[in-house]
């Protein structure tokens, strides 16, 4: 029994909180602020885990559902990634549709609790959320058609396991766009400048917060995590694709993951103090250039 | 093959003895049913396929019923669905003072589900097409229910003309095929395949536009939306999960007997599917009508089929079998998997429509805590339809998804087709958008009218039916190795090779994705079990949160109308809607590019031309024999040109 996807699984699941506090870190960094400590997420997490919850008096199951799955679904599609560079604790033919669905899945949920509460605001933050996914979701999987054309897998493992490392001689300017066209729908599914900002106050501007705005508690506490673990799982695929590691000792291995995801988060963190977030009809135009990307990154690898 | 027929019998005692009780009707379609499908589960497990020869001596040679591995498959589909809609149909139809209409309506389903069995089992020609007409026919009187209804009545006309246009490039498709062949069995169709000229082109082109038109690929989808929205709910569940597959079982017959097809073929599948896929689920978003929606996203579903098709037919042209085995069992899966979650989202929507009397998403809302079962079902239909796990749709979608992406695998020029994948990609996100906005407006929130408030469950004769179809769902959804592997069995059947073609891992793949599946369901379960007993201590409730301001209204929440705008604009020009917007309303109204900036122009202009040309038909003597002279003479002094020239 190889014991390294699962201890990979359980390093990424602990580090997870600590990405979006390098990004916040980087950024007051940037701005000329000292900024809240990077282990913030987890005081958070853990002050809300112990405070009670309020319900609206408008909201069901669908409510407290929701919190559970966006959690349960990040970690279950954490299985599915390589994370050690060489295998997924769960790996099968196409199973990074598998990966995409359960996401999709903790949006869907994510959405309907939003609209559960009957509030304008939250049905507004519901409405841009599925319109930036239905752009994003394109980019996503033109990224995986080319990563299968480079490796010759449908699946995860058998992507950015051993082959990747091997196809980098011949399709490294395809393998580049692939990865910034992925850091671009990162950006985008973790709710980052300069599709969203975490840091705004104002309802009306927010998109990913918005359709939170009545979790309180450990549902909010389930939902942050979730979130935290989806960072993590975008960051994994990019420094996947940018850093084969297959041929790494498998301590050295986690090491540079560990290394990539806060490289990741603090890229993150600075293209978050050096640009300005877009207007929300502009949004679209910059997945799709993303898609277009990732697109020629396919094309070029197909001829 | 007699269980098969003891089961029609049934089905149709079951539709003549309607008019005495629909308790006795209520027994015997679902009975009928479940006898009539024994064959088709014997050859599925694979028992050997079954004919039997009707008579002999007749033009266009036997008459022949046959069941094959095809012919099974969409005989559970018809059967399985059927069934549950007649469970349905008499509580939907039982109340109020029609009991006559309704009675005469039970007939006419068990007549349609006839006719449709027998369309699937035809091994001919000509009892093809006479099941065939019938199924029209009975569509067409099932749909003119509430014929008092001028809209109904103008769906009705679109669909007979439409539904007879189909039928003659099928006339035409046949006996351009049997000009070639023995008789018109299929046997002997199949045998003169490769005597067809240029690969049977013809062939192939009509077989597009006339199964095309009854499945309901975009450009020839415009009666659909009319037709299901007109009919009785349990009725468009049939037309949508059961009739409109018809057009795809003819689209993999034809496959099938002519043994292939050329490339070209393929790739126009191919793109009509990505067209079909992406346009539908856009012209689903922007409807307001809870039928008219899911009749659109019916055309989005048809499109990922034929997305399973096309690959299927690339991969049988370039000689890749996996790749073959792997589209057509993708488009198999998911008709079956479109039937089934399909027809449980018209019954949702049936019961909503029946609580409520309204089929406007905008005047509904806040209907989950009224209308739990009902909301749980369509709950389990919405994620099944958007392809996510742990349902139904993930898995003959990751199967589709599989099929394109074997493209990019290989050299030639099929690695094209894993192009398609970015566009199933948008059509699934789009559907998640869309069936976001179904479930959050109308089941979601607070109740926007009166209607809505004093809504009430649904009667348990049309719960049951909506329990057994999401229970399928989930079924398929979490144990998908045994539908996997009929459907791979009913792809080599199609495609012409052995099953062991099929790369050996996508059996326990599909074991896999059924683990994940439960392994999701399981965990969900197991934190929100633990979630709710930390709450059990104290649990206040307060109202939504507002901003800080105290009140708040129903008609405050966010529309369907706000919530498609963002991506209506974003996709503007194929969207398809006409959007009023003024500082008290946003409003925006869905129009059919097909139907409404094609079709109907062209007829205004036909008529527009007729009546410009009426002046010459006067219906005088005198004045036809001078059309005549005048005729007679404009021929001579052409000839006497002619001959001079």
């Amino acid at each position: 029994m190889n014991w390294m996807p699962l201890v990979s699984l359980a390093l990424v699941l602990l580090l997870a909180p600590l990405l979006p506090g390098v990004a916040t870190r980087t950024r007051a960094l940037l701005t000329g602020r000292r900024g809240a400590p990077v282990q913030q997420l987890y005081s958070d997490l853990a002050k809300l885990w112990r405070k009670g919850v309020v319900y609206s008096t408008t909201t069901t199951w669908i409510f407290r559902l929701a919190p559970v799955a966006a959690t349960v679904t990040a970690i279950l599609a954490a299985c599915l990634l390589p994370l050690d560079g060489r295998e997924a604790v769960v790996s099968f033919s196409g199973d990074l549709i598998a990966f995409a669905s359960l996401l999709a899945l903790a949006r869907f949920t994510l959405v309907l609790a939003g609209l559960d509460t009957g509030s304008s605001f939250e049905g507004m933050g519901a409405s841009r959320e599925v319109t930036f996914a239905s752009f994003a979701e394109p980019a996503l999987f033109l990224c995986f058609i080319a990563l299968v054309r480079a490796t010759g897998s449908l699946s995860l493992t058998g992507m950015l396991g051993g082959p990747l490392s091997d196809a980098w001689p011949a399709a490294a300017p395809s393998l580049l766009m692939v990865a910034a066209a992925l850091f671009a729908v990162l950006l985008a599914e973790n709710s980052r400048v300069p599709v969203d900002d975490p840091a705004t106050h104002l309802e009306l501007t927010m998109v990913h917060e918005v359709i939170v705005l009545d979790h309180s508690g450990p549902d909010l506490a389930l939902i942050l995590y979730g979130s935290a673990v989806k960072l993590a799982l975008f960051g994994a695929l990019v420094v996947g694709v940018l850093l084969p590691r297959a041929h790494l000792p498998a301590a050295a291995s986690l090491a540079v993951l560990a290394a990539g995801l806060l490289a990741v988060a603090a890229l993150v963190g600075v293209v978050e103090s050096v640009m300005a977030r877009l207007r929300l009809d502009r949004v679209p135009q910059f997945l799709v250039a993303a898609s277009a990307l990732a697109f020629f990154a396919v094309v070029l690898l197909l001829w | 093959m007699s269980p098969f027929f003891i089961g029609l019998g049934l089905i149709l005692a079951g539709g003549v003895a309607a008019s005495r009780s629909g308790a006795l009707f209520r027994l015997l379609v679902p009975s009928g049913c479940i006898i009539g499908s024994l064959p088709a589960f014997r050859v599925l497990a694979g028992g050997t396929p079954r004919e039997v020869i009707v008579s002999g001596h007749v033009p266009g040679g036997p008459w022949v019923l046959g069941i094959d591995a095809l012919s099974a498959w969409f005989l559970l589909i018809v059967f399985g669905v059927g069934g549950a809609v007649t469970l349905y149909g008499v509580s939907y139809l039982g109340h109020g003072h029609h009991s006559a209409r309704a009675a005469r309506s039970h007939l006419l389903l068990s007549l349609l589900l006839v006719s449709i069995a027998l369309v699937v089992t035809a091994a001919a020609a000509v009892p093809f097409l006479m099941a065939w007409e019938l199924m029209a026919i009975w569509g067409y009187l099932l749909i003119m229910y509430e014929s008092e209804q001028p809209d109904v009545r103008q769906a009705g006309l679109l669909y007979l003309i439409v539904t007879h246009t189909a039928t003659l490039m099928l006339f035409a498709l046949f006996a351009l095929w049997g000009a070639y062949a023995r008789d018109l069995s299929f046997t002997a169709l199949a045998a003169a395949g490769p005597k067809l000229p240029a690969e049977g082109a013809a062939v192939l082109t009509l077989a597009l536009l006339g199964f095309g038109l009854k499945a309901g690929i975009i450009p020839l989808h415009f009666w659909l939306p009319e037709a299901h929205a007109a009919a009785p709910s349990h009725v468009s569940a049939v037309f949508s999960g059961v009739m409109i597959k018809t057009g795809i079982y003819g689209l993999l017959r034809v496959l099938l007997l002519l043994g292939g097809a050329p490339a070209w073929w393929g790739w126009t599948v191919l793109s009509l599917g990505v067209v079909s896929g992406v346009l539908g689920v856009l012209w689903a978003l922007t409807q307001h009508d809870l039928k008219r929606l899911l009749a659109y996203h019916s055309v989005e579903n048809i499109g990922i089929i034929l997305l399973g098709i096309g690959a299927g037919t690339l991969g049988m042209t370039y000689r890749y079998p996996a790749v073959a085995l792997l589209g057509f069992a993708g488009a198999a899966l998911h008709t079956l998997n479109h039937a089934l979650f399909k027809s449980l989202l018209f019954l949702g929507a049936g019961a909503v429509v029946d609580a409520t009397g309204t089929r406007d998403i905008e005047r509904l809302g806040g209907l989950a805590r009224r209308m739990p079962v009902t909301w749980a079902a369509f709950l389990v239909g919405s994620v099944a339809i958007v392809g996510l796990p742990p349902l139904n749709g993930f898995v003959s979608e990751w199967v589709t998804y599989q099929a394109l992406l074997a493209g990019a695998t290989l050299d030639g020029p099929i690695r094209l087709q894993a192009l398609a994948v970015a566009g199933l990609a948008v059509v699934g996100a789009l559907a998640l958008a869309c069936f976001a906005k179904v479930c959050g407006i109308v089941f979601l929130g607070q109740p926007r009218t009166p209607e809505a408030w004093s809504a009430e469950e649904a009667k348990r004769g049309m719960l049951l039916p909506l329990v057994l179809l999401a229970l399928a769902c989930a079924f398929i959804g979490l144990a998908p190795s045994a539908a996997v592997g009929a459907s791979v069995a009913i792809a080599a059947r199609v495609a012409g090779v052995g099953a062991g073609a099929m790369p050996r891992h996508l059996i326990a793949a599909a074991q896999l994705t059924g683990w994940t599946s439960a392994g999701l369901v399981l965990l969900l379960a197991l934190v929100a079990l633990g979630r709710s007993r930390r709450r059990a201590r104290r649990q206040p409730r307060q109202p939504t949160w507002r901003c800080g301001y105290t009140y708040g209204e129903p008609r405050m929440q966010y529309t369907a109308s706000s919530f498609a705008a963002p991506l209506i604009a974003a996709y503007q020009p194929i969207a398809g809607v006409r959007v009023e917007r003024n500082a008290l309303a946003f409003r925006s109204h869905p129009i059919d590019l097909v139907l409404d900036g094609g079709v109907r122009p062209l007829w205004h202009g036909l008529r527009w031309t007729a009546e410009r040309l009426r002046p010459i038909q006067q219906g005088r003597l005198a004045l036809y024999l001078l059309y005549v002279v005048a005729t007679v003479i404009l021929l001579l002094l052409l000839s006497c040109a002619g001959g001079a020239g």
